[in-house]
């Protein structure tokens, strides 16, 4: 594949023109307390206004979240006026692959020309799930209440299974070693922390300082609170709750908001303090495994993904995923060949957190910071989605225009 | 002949000096006598319309005119379309906590209300023999010019004003009253008429404030408060900060909440108007005030600026230092190139472009105080800082000029004047409250009239801006929250220059007019050999109730001049708060209470006679012994009431029991001390000092 090619050749990510909220666990930040409609416009408001990017540039915005919250069905214009701006927009959501799907879709608006300066908003807070009460004739109550996170975790009503009864049957099938997958986390928790202590995640995250009702400091949002400091013989000590699977070996519950542009090229010129960087969307590509599989869906994804673009592994500079469980990158890195050290070198959701809406953009945005680190190159990032569904994505960084 | 450090500001109305006020023993104008020439006499008294009556500002006037008028046998028609709904009665509450029940009633009865369609007047309206129409309907000049003509043809004699904020007089075909909010009880009206009328000078006569200034789109106020609006929305576009973030750091830098005051004065007037007002402004300046697209679409959709209660701001949007001194550039900037060009164009006296952002626009300094405050080369560096941020303003309506009279009187004494007629001179201050600024011109005023050899003073407000005397600007204590030493000096300072009226000079008459003389105001008169009051106003130490300890002698100064017996009434003045009549002070506080006339003659007699006339009360310079404590106030509930007191009687032991010499530096210390507790921080004081500085 060339690098000309391109599903979205119109449409660009202005480089730097980003952040993302820390990923606070669930119940353990004052985003607990907040509507996260809100604070997710607000936030990246001031995302925007740290970036030096008026928001007054923005034309469209698509917002992704998968949690219900007050208000929502007032959408993304709701989300806008909690920005500031008064712009229309549309509200998508894909479980945990929403992230992804929001920034695609995005580019899919600035292709098809309808708006130039579209606005990525993603958020959600899994502290305090909503309940959601439905009327349901075959329950013998006659009515079921469904907390939104935990039961929806619980049970895939179509494949009659737990989300982490995907995990072990995936890492059953794949014939995983917990050894082996302890290595794989152990790296993971690694990996962040050398990120973190280099100052990488300063140019990716922003503290933000949550008021409450009264306009005093409710809290100040500025860690990956629940990130643990672990050890091998902790995570060896864990009780496994299935194959391959322990409380150290999958991610956890947070809350939080990521944003991004994208734009047209000169768009994305004027608006990045970069503007030698250029950033363009690739391709995407989804696949659904076999019933609860769910973690092999992400590299049926990447398989796809590459067939298609008629790339190998080798033409990419960063890799990242997302990966709720351990094993998700031990079966890629098992199908595919390739060593897992090398990916998620700047950090993944297994070890800060899963907030789901954002969670793919933070990733992607980390990913995309890496690439520029790199010098440029093709970035490709993954995960998987509640359904067994897999979605991966390639996007191209060239710095100073030296791949132009 | 009077000579004067600047031009009074009475002057500008045709009302003389304030000395000439002094020496005539009565007021220039007469309230009943322009009442006559206003709406004819008694036998055939006519009315005031208002038009627009239901608007904010329609109804606003309409109760403060009414308030006013009634006591002469003036009815007021309120003129309205039938589709607008009642402004008038919703006034009705304040009102009677204003006045009580009775008196609120019989002013509501001057009210008649009538309504029209636009086009053709009420029949019944004639037999009111309307003599003055206010208007105040909307801000369309072809809709206005109709309206004239249509009460012209029905009533040819009849004067008009219009309360337009932005159309010239010369525009319009009639003279300008454009009054300030909250019109209901702001006094300040800008006047554009090509000499002072009989209107202005009957709304000086009631007690308001008029302020002649010149015929230009849009007039000082506007400038101001759209300018500093505008610079926001600036500052907005150019770094997303939300409007009520940005209310909060004009509030800390420079005084207003420009986007809360549209919101509370009712989002889809005050945008309209204050997008018209930039508007016009734009056409005739260029790109200073050119409304942004966020104006423009509020002037469409009166859309509120601050977001609804139930999405009130979840994310905060702190400022480091350099980002402080960058918002400076853009507010600032703008708002000094702003007020160069009200001064290069010479719209109004320098005290009268200072005075209106405070009375009217909330600045905590007036804007030419601030730019004095900070210096000429700075202010122009400010704006040249702003340009760099928006070039465009760069362009045109820009005079740094502006600032090169910088060092003349009309700059440096913008609230306090001096004048003298080589015999006797008289300090005016046109500043309700006591600050810095008000000390250095005092001191400044004191200098000038010894060097003019003037050694017989009356100190005294202005008869003008400042219509009573409520003591210290608070926000001046602010640094003294966390530094007793800062408090100290404060205080110190202050009360040196308290003590020149006593020392400097061979008489001074302290006189209080208006309606109350209290605090920093009334330790700052007492100082003066005599103090002359109206007898109607009311004088107090309510430093108890912020709490505070008074820094400018109130602790010992009183007692020395008066006799023991008297010391139990000082001491429950200072700790209980209260204030007193002044009738009931004679003998105690003040040397002489009196109605006003009398009272003028009585301090113009004090000045300009010979001692022995009418000795002063004499000043102990000794120790004083014998303070009572308990006089009879109960335990507050409030402990910070109580500590205070504790405090303040401390204060009273202290500097009374020490000589005259060294009683300054004992209260200042006692004052200072007392600005950096707890009581104090989580007071009145401490808790604007949160509101207005903890951004």
């Amino acid at each position: 594949m060339s690098d000309s090619i391109s599903m979205f050749p119109r449409a660009w990510i202005p480089y730097g023109a980003w952040g993302s909220s820390f990923f606070p666990a669930w119940q353990t930040s004052a985003l607990a307390e907040v509507n996260i409609g809100q604070f997710a416009g607000e936030a990246m408001n001031r995302i925007l206004g740290l970036r030096r990017v008026p928001k007054s540039e923005l034309e469209y915005l698509v917002i992704g979240s998968t949690i219900p919250w007050h208000w929502k069905f007032w959408n993304a214009p709701l989300v806008a006026s909690c920005l500031g701006v008064r712009i229309p927009g549309f509200h998508l959501e894909q479980a945990c692959a929403t992230g992804l799907q929001a920034v695609i879709h995005a580019a899919a608006e600035v292709q098809s020309g309808s708006h130039d300066v579209v606005g990525v908003l993603t958020f959600d807070r899994t502290s305090d799930s909503p309940v959601g009460v439905f009327p349901e004739r075959r329950a013998h109550r006659r009515t079921m209440a469904l907390c939104d996170v935990w039961d929806n975790f619980g049970f895939d009503p179509a494949a009659g299974q737990a989300m982490i009864a995907t995990a072990g049957n995936a890492a059953r099938k794949h014939g995983l070693d917990r050894r082996e997958v302890e290595e794989l986390v152990l790296c993971r928790y690694q990996q962040y922390f050398d990120a973190k202590a280099s100052g990488f995640l300063d140019r990716v995250l922003v503290p933000l300082d949550v008021l409450n009702a009264q306009g005093r400091l409710l809290g100040r949002i500025d860690a990956d609170l629940g990130v643990r400091r672990i050890t091998r013989d902790g995570l060896r000590a864990m009780r496994e709750l299935d194959t391959c699977v322990t409380t150290g070996l999958q991610t956890h519950a947070a809350d939080g908001m990521a944003a991004l542009l994208v734009t047209t090229r000169d768009k994305a010129q004027q608006l990045s303090p970069r503007p030698e960087i250029a950033i363009q969307c690739v391709a995407k590509a989804e696949a659904r495994a076999h019933p609860a599989l769910m973690p092999e869906a992400p590299t049926l994804a990447v398989q796809k993904l590459l067939a298609k673009t008629g790339l190998t592994l080798a033409d990419v500079a960063v890799v990242k995923s997302h990966n709720p469980f351990a094993v998700n990158d031990a079966i890629f890195a098992k199908v595919m060949g390739y060593d897992w050290r090398n990916m998620n070198r700047s950090g993944c959701s297994l070890v800060w957190g899963h907030p789901q809406g954002p969670t793919l953009t933070r990733l992607l945005i980390e990913g995309l910071e890496e690439a520029v680190d790199r010098g440029g190159g093709l970035m490709l990032l993954f995960g998987c989605a509640a359904g067994d569904v897999g979605i991966a994505a390639l996007f191209r960084v060239s710095e100073g225009g030296r791949s132009q | 002949m009077t000579k004067a450090i600047r031009q009074p500001t009475l002057a500008t109305l045709g009302l003389g000096t304030v000395l000439e006020i002094f020496r005539n023993g009565r007021l220039p104008v007469d309230a009943g006598e322009l009442v006559d020439r206003v709406f004819g006499p008694p036998t055939d008294r006519g009315s005031l319309v208002i038009s627009g009556a239901n608007g904010i500002v329609g109804a606003g006037k309409m109760i403060q005119l009414t308030a006013r008028l009634e006591p002469f046998g003036v009815t007021s028609i309120g003129l309205a379309r039938p589709r607008t709904p009642d402004g008038i009665a919703r006034h009705y509450r304040g009102l009677v906590e204003a006045v009580g029940q009775q008196r609120a009633d019989r002013i509501m009865s001057r009210v008649v209300r009538m309504t029209y369609d636009g086009r053709t007047l009420p029949a019944e309206l004639a037999r009111w023999r309307p003599k003055f129409l206010l208007e105040s309907i909307p801000e369309v000049l072809e809709v206005k010019r109709a309206h004239y003509q249509l009460f012209r043809e029905a009533f040819p004699d009849i004067e008009i004003r219009s309360v337009t904020s932005g159309f010239p007089s010369s525009e319009l075909g009639v003279g300008v009253l454009h009054p300030a909010f909250p019109h209901e009880i702001n006094k300040v009206w800008e006047v554009v008429e090509p000499k002072t009328s009989p209107i202005t000078q009957l709304l000086w006569a009631l007690g308001l404030i008029p302020i002649p200034v010149s015929d230009h789109w849009s007039f000082v106020l506007d400038v101001l408060f759209c300018g500093i609006t505008l610079a926001g929305v600036r500052y907005h576009r150019a770094t997303n900060m939300p409007f009520w973030k940005i209310d909060k750091y004009v509030r800390k830098q420079v005084g207003p909440n420009p986007f809360r005051a549209h919101d509370v004065i009712g989002a889809k007037g005050a945008n309209f108007l204050t997008w018209s007002c930039l508007h016009h402004l734009a056409a005739k300046y260029g790109p200073l005030f050119q409304p942004t697209p966020e104006l423009v679409e509020r002037q469409a959709s009166g859309q509120n600026w601050y977001p609804p209660d139930h999405f009130r701001p979840l994310v905060d949007w702190p400022l480091d230092r350099e980002g402080e001194e960058e918002f400076a550039d853009w507010i600032q900037g703008a708002l000094f190139q702003m007020a160069a060009l009200i001064v290069q164009e010479r719209r109004s006296h320098l005290a009268h472009i200072n005075a209106i952002g405070e009375l009217c626009a909330q600045f905590r300094r007036g804007i030419l105080a601030l730019i004095r405050r900070v210096g000429a080369a700075e202010a122009i560096r400010r704006v040249q800082r702003y340009h760099r941020l928006h070039p465009e303003a760069a362009r045109a309506a820009w005079h740094p000029e502006a600032f090169d009279l910088i060092a003349t009187p009309e700059w440096q004494q913008l609230y306090v004047n001096a004048e003298h007629d080589g015999q006797v001179g008289v300090i005016t201050i046109g500043r309700e409250t006591y600050n810095g600024d008000v000390d250095a011109e005092l001191n400044r005023a004191i200098d000038w009239l010894k060097a003019e050899g003037v050694s017989r003073v009356i100190v005294t407000g202005d008869f003008h801006l400042a219509t009573q005397m409520i003591g210290a600007d608070t926000s001046e204590f602010f640094p003294a929250l966390d530094d007793a030493e800062h408090g100290r000096r404060l205080a110190a300072a202050w009360s040196a220059t308290a003590r020149r009226l006593h020392d400097e000079f061979q008489v001074s008459v302290g006189f209080i007019h208006g309606k109350r003389c209290l605090g920093g105001f009334l330790e700052l008169l007492i100082h003066c050999h005599y103090l002359v009051a109206v007898e109607d106003a009311l004088l107090g130490m309510p430093e108890v109730t912020l709490p505070v300890v008074p820094g400018m002698e109130g602790c010992h100064w009183p007692f020395r001049k008066t006799a023991p017996e008297h010391w139990s009434k000082l001491v429950r003045l200072l700790l209980g708060g209260e204030a007193v009549r002044a009738a009931d002070a004679v003998g105690w506080l003040v040397d002489g209470a009196a109605p006003l006339d009398e009272a003028l003659r009585t301090a113009w007699r004090l000045a300009s006679n010979a001692p022995g006339d009418w000795p002063p009360r004499r000043l102990t310079p000794g120790l004083l012994e014998g303070i009572p404590s308990d006089v009879g106030l109960g335990v507050s509930d409030n402990p910070a009431t109580e500590a205070a007191r504790k405090a303040i009687m401390e204060s009273i032991v202290a500097a009374c029991g020490a000589p005259l010499a060294e009683a300054l530096d004992i209260q200042a210390r006692h004052s200072g001390a007392f600005f950096a507790t707890t009581f104090c921080r989580e007071g009145a004081i401490g808790t604007e000092h949160q509101r207005t500085m903890s951004v």
